[in-house]
């Protein structure tokens, strides 16, 4: 009996010391341990937004990818045989699958990434079917994990702006590598959720523990570009360029009321689908990153300030010299005359670099620069892109007499195309400049800067009537007779516009005779509706402005005016005369 | 006080009578026992029983109906997962039927092309036409591809080059065409170094 006792003590001290044991000693990793058991977690993917052309076109998306995986240590026996159906099926490089399935040691080799999902199922099925072991069972060589492929359906089409992604890091996050892909990369890439809950032979136990974070999807960034036009304004650009045997190119589609860019075009550039073919250098927007001087196309700015400020008048009359003999070197036409009697809408249709010095210099000290600072020059656009340069306009002592007079012709300045589309836009747009815009709507940049067509600024610059003289001078660009720019005329509309051919600053640093043809315009004249812009770099010696830039605005204004639907206006071209 | 002391005489002699009752009142007598009315015991084990078995069963069939559905529920996750997959490998289908390259391409093929001019404008109201539409012309026509990325030089392919007889082969004159690896190129002449094409779209 007492032996009895003892024995069921003795047990039962067992017992306690093991409760202690258990409960007192470290309770928390056997509690872990318990809750790893049977428990599964997940994480719950969000997708990343995709990129929205304005009519909801998609330019970037994301679909359900898969890596496939293989183990060495199964597919070795059979490496020939799946390598090369891997090869076929998938596209992969026989030669590298076959060693990567043959790799001693390694259990894990990745056969493929981003591979659409269907397609990588399909093929895992297949495997799994074709080379079962000897028992019959499903070969268990491959695998699949997530692997969420983006993919980028118009090639080229937009690549200057969407940027692209790279291979996804090691934890799965996207790899954002340029455009706009990388500036709203938060914004798009959402927020992983993660599911925990218990399983049992790979079904989830029903009223089992289940702890849910739901995943945060990434949001959509719809753009202001219009899909086609930016397909047409590409092509219609690489052919302008290529045409002209120039270096680059750029075209900027703007709609005239609401400041939002329809296309911004650069050649060369890529393709968004396959980046790594083409050259790191390309994997940008030149339109903002890049600066040049824009020539006689400023010159509207500088007429419209002069109108504006009650200097001038399209009829005011000037004696042009050949030549202006000023402080450091003589000032001249791009053409040879002798004293020209021309009005100032003369001056403009004809680009006289010296009558436009002539008229400048009734500005008071600063005044030019004001206006240029207004029309959104030296600033950046900041419409959601990185890397965007300010553009120069020399402020403080840097401003000479000299430099002052160049810039009233467009040289000694610099600026970014989508600046100067901006600023052309203004006299467009009523004397009232809209700040351009890219994004639909408003979104939020990586950098915490709120843009948007929501949040695009207006700042009256020039007066209205200012702004209505000034088109009227610039609808002398394109007489057949008078203007310099016939080419760029639109049948049936009236169109305003300016060329520019601007001396370029080179690779080292100094003009070296290579030169930046442009030409900026909107239609119809009388009632505004697009601003385009067109600029190519370095063209064959001789090109101008008007013989380059101008018949691929027509191309692109035509193009545009048929694919809004906007009737001609039926009024008649201004016949201002251009000399006296 | 000698109100006081009659009181108490009144109790005294009211005492024994209280007590008297209270006694009758006390004397119990035992309540007779009702006579039991049996209720039949077999129904009532049976209707617990019934109902235990039919909580027991319905417990168990419930749950195991919870695991159909469960089982259910990760066969049709899965099927969905298929479903979407494909879905989206169709989307891609169509986006890549859609892509405004591909199209022009199969217009330009057809003879079609953009017309670079403005389009007359109908007027729907009054039945006039606006404009000055001109007809397009084949001039109009887009080049469809970019020109392919560039290469970098050393993977540059130098054009077919002619070898002289008894060079390097004792094979006669003949058109060699020198693959993209590095030493190969170095063998051919020198003229074909930068300038020669690079064999790109």
């Amino acid at each position: 009996m007492q032996i009895g006792f003892l024995l069921i003590a003795i047990v039962l001290s067992v017992f306690a010391g093991r409760l202690v044991q258990l409960q007192a000693i470290d309770p928390g990793s056997y509690a872990q341990m318990a809750a790893r058991e049977g428990r599964a977690t997940v994480v719950l993917p969000a997708t990343r937004g995709e990129i929205l052309d304005r009519n909801g076109e998609a330019l970037a998306e994301t679909v359900d990818g898969r890596m496939i995986i293989a183990d060495p240590a199964v597919t070795k026996k059979v490496a020939p045989e799946l390598a090369t159906m891997l090869a076929r099926r998938l596209g992969v490089d026989y030669f590298q699958t076959l060693e990567r399935l043959r790799v001693e040691g390694s259990r894990f080799q990745y056969v493929a990434r981003q591979v659409p999902a269907s397609k990588a199922q399909k093929v895992v099925a297949d495997v799994r079917k074709k080379f079962t072991d000897d028992d019959g069972r499903p070969f268990a060589g491959l695998s699949t994990e997530r692997d969420p492929l983006r993919i980028y359906p118009n090639d080229d089409v937009a690549a200057n702006l969407l940027g692209f992604l790279g291979t996804p890091r090691d934890d799965g996050s996207a790899q954002a590598l340029a455009g706009l892909e990388t500036s709203f990369n938060s914004w798009l890439s959402g927020k992983d959720g993660e599911a925990t809950y218990e399983v049992g032979a790979g079904n989830q136990i029903p009223l089992g523990d289940k702890t849910v974070t739901p995943a945060v999807d990434g949001r959509d960034l719809r753009l202001t570009i219009d899909r086609d036009l930016q397909f047409y304004t590409q092509r219609i650009l690489q052919q302008t360029v290529t045409r002209a045997a120039g270096q680059s190119g750029i075209a900027v589609v703007m709609d005239s009321r609401t400041g939002q860019l329809l296309a911004l075009a650069d050649y060369p550039t890529y393709d968004a689908s396959d980046p790594y073919r083409y050259d790191e250098g390309l994997y940008k927007s030149s339109a903002l990153t890049d600066v040049y001087e824009p020539g006689s196309v400023e010159k509207v700015l500088t007429i419209s300030s002069l109108v504006d400020a009650g200097l001038a008048f399209k009829e005011q009359k000037f004696r042009v010299p050949g030549k202006l003999y000023r402080q450091d070197r003589p000032i001249g036409d791009y053409w040879d005359h002798g004293t020209l009697r021309l009005t100032l809408a003369g001056i403009l249709a004809k680009s006289s670099n010296v009558g436009t010095v002539l008229a400048a210099d009734q500005f008071r000290r600063g005044a030019l620069r004001r206006y240029l600072t207004a029309f959104g020059l030296g600033q950046r656009t900041d419409i959601g892109l990185g890397g965007e340069t300010n553009g120069i306009v020399p402020k403080g002592a840097a401003w000479t007499s000299q430099v002052g007079d160049r810039i009233a012709f467009g040289q000694s300045l610099s600026v970014n195309a989508v600046q100067m589309a901006a600023a052309v836009n203004t006299i467009a747009n009523g004397g009232v400049r809209i700040a351009p815009s890219l994004v639909q709507g408003a979104a939020t940049t990586d950098k915490g800067q709120q843009v948007g067509s929501d949040q695009a600024a207006t700042t009256r610059v020039i007066s209205a009537d200012a702004a209505r003289e000034t088109m009227l001078m610039m609808e002398r660009v394109l007489d057949p007779e008078e203007g310099v720019a016939p080419g760029a005329a639109v049948p049936g509309y009236r169109v305003a516009g300016k060329t520019g051919t601007a001396q370029r600053v080179g690779e080292d640093g100094t003009y070296d005779g290579s030169t930046t043809v442009s030409f900026a315009g909107f239609a119809p004249a009388d009632d505004p509706r697009f601003t385009i812009y067109v600029v190519v770099h370095s063209p064959r010696a001789g090109s101008g402005g008007g013989s380059v830039a101008g018949p691929a605005f027509s191309k692109l204004m035509s193009y545009t005016l048929r694919r809004y639907g906007v009737p001609p206006t039926g009024g008649k071209p201004n016949q201002t005369p251009v000399e006296w | 006080m000698s109100s006081t002391a009659a009181q108490v005489r009144r109790l005294q002699s009211v005492a024994p009578r209280v007590a008297q009752a209270a006694l009758e009142r006390a004397r119990l007598t035992v309540v007779p026992r009702p006579r039991r009315t049996r209720a039949p015991r077999v129904p009532f084990v049976a209707f617990v029983s019934v109902i235990l078995l039919a909580g027991v069963v319905g417990l168990l069939l419930f749950n195991t109906s919870m695991q159909q559905a469960s089982f259910r529920a990760t066969a049709l996750q899965g099927q969905a997962t298929d479903l979407g997959a494909q879905q989206e490998a169709l989307e891609m289908d169509i986006q890549s039927l859609r892509e405004p390259q591909r199209l022009a391409r199969l217009a330009q093929e057809m003879g079609m092309v953009i017309p670079s001019t403005p389009a007359g404008i109908l007027d729907l109201t009054t039945g006039r036409i606006t404009g000055d539409p001109v007809p397009a012309s084949g001039d109009d026509a887009l080049p469809l591809h970019m020109p392919g990325p560039k290469k970098p030089a050393q993977l540059r392919r130098p054009a077919d080059v002619k070898v002289a007889a008894g060079s390097r082969t004792d094979r006669t004159d003949r058109t060699v065409r020198t693959d993209r690896t590095p030493q190969r190129t170095e063998r051919t002449p020198k003229r074909n170094g930068d300038g020669a094409p690079t064999g790109d779209r």
